[in-house]
């Protein structure tokens, strides 16, 4: 703190040097945008501004379109709060970002959840970004309709054919499915299927090594690597309602409430949605089982937010202040308490939601995957493949368009 | 009918005749003037982003940071790639269908909304409604018409075929969105051939009629020669806005199932969301070629035959 403290007085000493000489607050300009958390993060930053006045923060709620122009303009905010996916890795690769690696809260993160974010970007020697919240997604299952024939959470992919089978006897939907939004397909179906028997961190530097070599003679491929599990997901998707083809997201958080299936491959964005129908309906959340070992039982994560501070901007320090303000316990457990993630501090509590409860181990002990859709390049059209796969189309026959897309963007990039 | 045909393109003899006299005298500077502010907001709105994103077309930009020249790779790979191709055949297949649909449907409104039939005025109002409602607005009613009005009517009425849904089908969620945009589009074609039809004088039907033409004589020798201009406009116009198809298909399908309707448009704008700016820009820098050659094509089949 002390460190953190003399940053600030300097800063304002320098101010107070070349400025009008009002010697007021040091202002910072704070971004974030993810919607559902605006009124919490908007009491933190009250919270902050109120507790000292060397630093104002200023919230900036403007999406990540704007915060990227701002980059381009040499006009980028001083600390952002942001999902950590391929745009914003961007500017970890190009080094436009500072190294947040010597701030207390860096020394403070899990260890094993640098890899996670090394995935998308790297700038050699530095710690480009900090992990802020972790969302943690699985199957989605409701407990009333298990308990009602009997069923335990399986561990196996047989045990899940078997369970799906017994439900479907009795006249249950097992699984439901929104295939309209190509997204729901790639996050859950492929994801999960993928996940949950490839190594994901394995698979992707393995691909990146071949790069344009990537293709039917290649060591790695999505069509050698990812077709069984894809067959699989194949399997899985003749569980599904009839009209899957013809629902959406919304269509799939309504029928799920209204029980309309037992399982549900969603993250946990959906439970409040589901809520809003249902708010009492027992939900529960285990792993999807794709082989026939419980030791490669794993969930799916992402790094839904990740702090940043970027080079060009010229309150370095005060925004330092504000983001050791942001990991204290308090603030940062409060914040992933209520939006149902998991803090990436080695010393946090897991989030007390029962719903996520089937996860925690899991995440607790690193067995935790990121996505395979959102480690390929956005540029490729991965969504709408796998909602190809969804309808029908030969797994083979995708997964090589997708080997060849790799290939292409590999020699042209 | 010589005489007629002749006769007929009344709306280019005299603006023949205005411009005649207009060599003669010095023009006015101040008409310069009026010219300005649109000249100066079209040439920085329109031809100096185009010209910047050509400039990029040549680089390996992802949009910010550093970016080298790689010449023409970012064509010669284009060229190879699957993806866009499958798109440009998809946007040209689906704007020569939905022009044939548009034309047709129009043409047939108009000759009914131009005879003599009760409500006239009324039903003209009716068919221009969709004009005025946005794409996406409309995009977003007809997806929930398809995926849940549409199979809810086919299982009530038993007729599998439509108890899935159009948007579902790999082959031909193609068709529902020709039929939306035509939708869409059919109020603005409807608009030029009434008023093409209303230019055609009254006494030519009566002498057609006088010399014992029956109905359909009268609609395939004078009704469709007499308003030919106006289908050549709607149907530069109409291709022209189809091949940037763009709401309709994102409210529909986005772009799926798969790839299946994935459109030119769309496939450029994933350059700026998926950090593939420079390769994304010659796209678009090949399109915009595509287009020209197009427009002169359709010019030069167009010139001297008095129709635009």
């Amino acid at each position: 703190m002390t460190g953190g403290a003399l940053g600030i007085t300097l800063t304002a000493g320098l101010l107070v040097g070349c400025g009008p000489g009002d010697g007021g607050p040091e202002d910072v300009r704070f971004t974030f945008s993810k919607r559902e958390a605006i009124p919490y993060m908007t009491q933190v930053v009250d919270d902050y501004n109120a507790s000292q006045d060397a630093v104002r923060v200023e919230l900036d709620t403007s999406g990540v379109d704007v915060v990227s122009a701002s980059f381009v303009r040499g006009n980028p905010p001083d600390l952002m709060l942001a999902n950590y996916n391929h745009e914003v890795a961007r500017f970890v690769d190009r080094c436009t970002l500072t190294d947040l690696g010597d701030t207390r809260a860096a020394s403070r993160i899990r260890p094993d959840l640098q890899p996670l974010m090394d995935q998308y970007g790297r700038c050699e020697g530095r710690t480009s970004a900090l992990p802020y919240s972790v969302m943690a997604a699985s199957v989605i299952y409701n407990k009333e309709i298990f308990a009602e024939h009997h069923l335990e959470v399986p561990q196996t992919w047989s045990e899940l054919i078997e369970v799906a089978d017994t439900l479907e006897q009795a006249g249950e939907t097992p699984f439901y499915g929104t295939f309209k939004d190509d997204w729901t397909v790639a996050q859950g179906w492929f994801d999960y299927a993928v996940g949950g028997q490839v190594d994901t961190l394995d698979f992707f530097d393995r691909l990146a090594a071949e790069g344009a070599d990537v293709g039917p003679r290649s060591a790695v491929s999505f069509e050698k690597d990812l077709a069984g599990p894809l067959e699989q997901m194949t399997q899985l998707a003749g569980y599904v309602n009839d009209d899957a083809a013809s629902r959406g997201y919304g269509d799939g958080n309504l029928a799920f409430a209204q029980g309309g299936a037992a399982m549900y491959l969603q993250g946990p964005w959906a439970f409040s949605e589901i809520a809003k129908t249902a708010p009492d309906l027992e939900l529960g959340t285990f792993p999807l089982p794709m082989t026939e070992d419980p030791a490669d039982l794993k969930v799916r994560v992402n790094v839904d937010l990740a702090a940043i501070v970027p080079e060009g901007s010229h309150h370095q320090d005060a925004a330092r202040d504000f983001l050791e303000y942001l990991y204290r316990p308090e603030v940062i457990e409060g914040y992933n308490e209520s939006q149902l993630g998991y803090t990436p501090t080695a010393d946090a509590p897991p989030p007390s939601d029962p719903r996520l409860a089937g996860m925690t181990d899991y995440y607790d002990d690193g067995k935790v995957y990121q996505g395979a859709s959102v480690l390929v390049p956005k540029t490729i059209p991965v969504m709408p493949y796998t909602q190809g796969i969804a309808f029908g189309e030969d797994v083979d026959d995708v997964m090589r368009t997708l080997d060849e897309d790799w290939a292409r963007l590999a020699r042209r990039q | 009918m010589s005489t007629l045909t002749t006769a007929t393109p009344g709306v280019a003899a005299p603006d023949a005749a205005r411009r005649a006299p207009r060599g003669a005298r010095r023009t006015e500077p101040i008409y310069y003037l009026f010219l300005l502010p649109s000249l100066v907001l079209f040439t920085l709105a329109i031809p100096v982003p185009a010209l910047v994103g050509i400039f990029f077309s040549f680089t390996n930009s992802v949009g910010i940071g550093d970016w080298n020249f790689i010449g023409l790779t970012n064509y010669a790979v284009a060229f190879r790639d699957p993806a866009i191709w499958q798109s440009y055949l998809f946007t040209f297949g689906f704007a020569l269908v939905t022009v044939l649909v548009v034309n047709v449907a129009a043409f047939l409104l108009a000759v009914g909304l131009t005879s003599r039939i009760r409500l006239k005025v009324g039903l003209r109002a009716v068919y221009v409604i969709p004009m005025v409602v946005s794409g996406i607005i409309i995009a977003y009613v007809f997806s929930y018409l398809f995926s849940n009005s549409l199979p809810a009517a086919g299982e009530a009425l038993g007729i599998p075929f439509l108890s899935t849904s159009l948007l579902a089908n790999p082959d031909l969620a193609w068709v529902a969105i020709v039929l939306v945009t035509a939708w869409q589009a059919v109020p603005g074609t409807l608009l030029i051939y009434i008023a093409g039809l209303l230019a055609i004088p009254g006494d030519v039907y009566e002498a057609a009629e006088i010399d014992g033409a029956t109905p359909a004589q009268r609609l395939t020798r004078i009704t469709l020669p007499l308003v030919a201009g106006y289908v050549v406009i709607n149907v530069i116009l109409g291709f022209k806005n189809f091949l940037n198809a763009y709401d309709i298909i994102v409210g529909l399908t986005n772009g799926g199932p798969g790839t299946a309707t994935r459109s030119i448009a769309m496939t450029i704008i994933t350059g700026f969301n998926g950090g593939d700016y420079a390769y994304q820009m010659a796209n678009a820098t090949i399109f915009f070629v595509v287009t020209v050659l197009i427009a002169f094509l359709q010019l030069s089949v167009t010139r001297g035959r008095n129709a635009l």
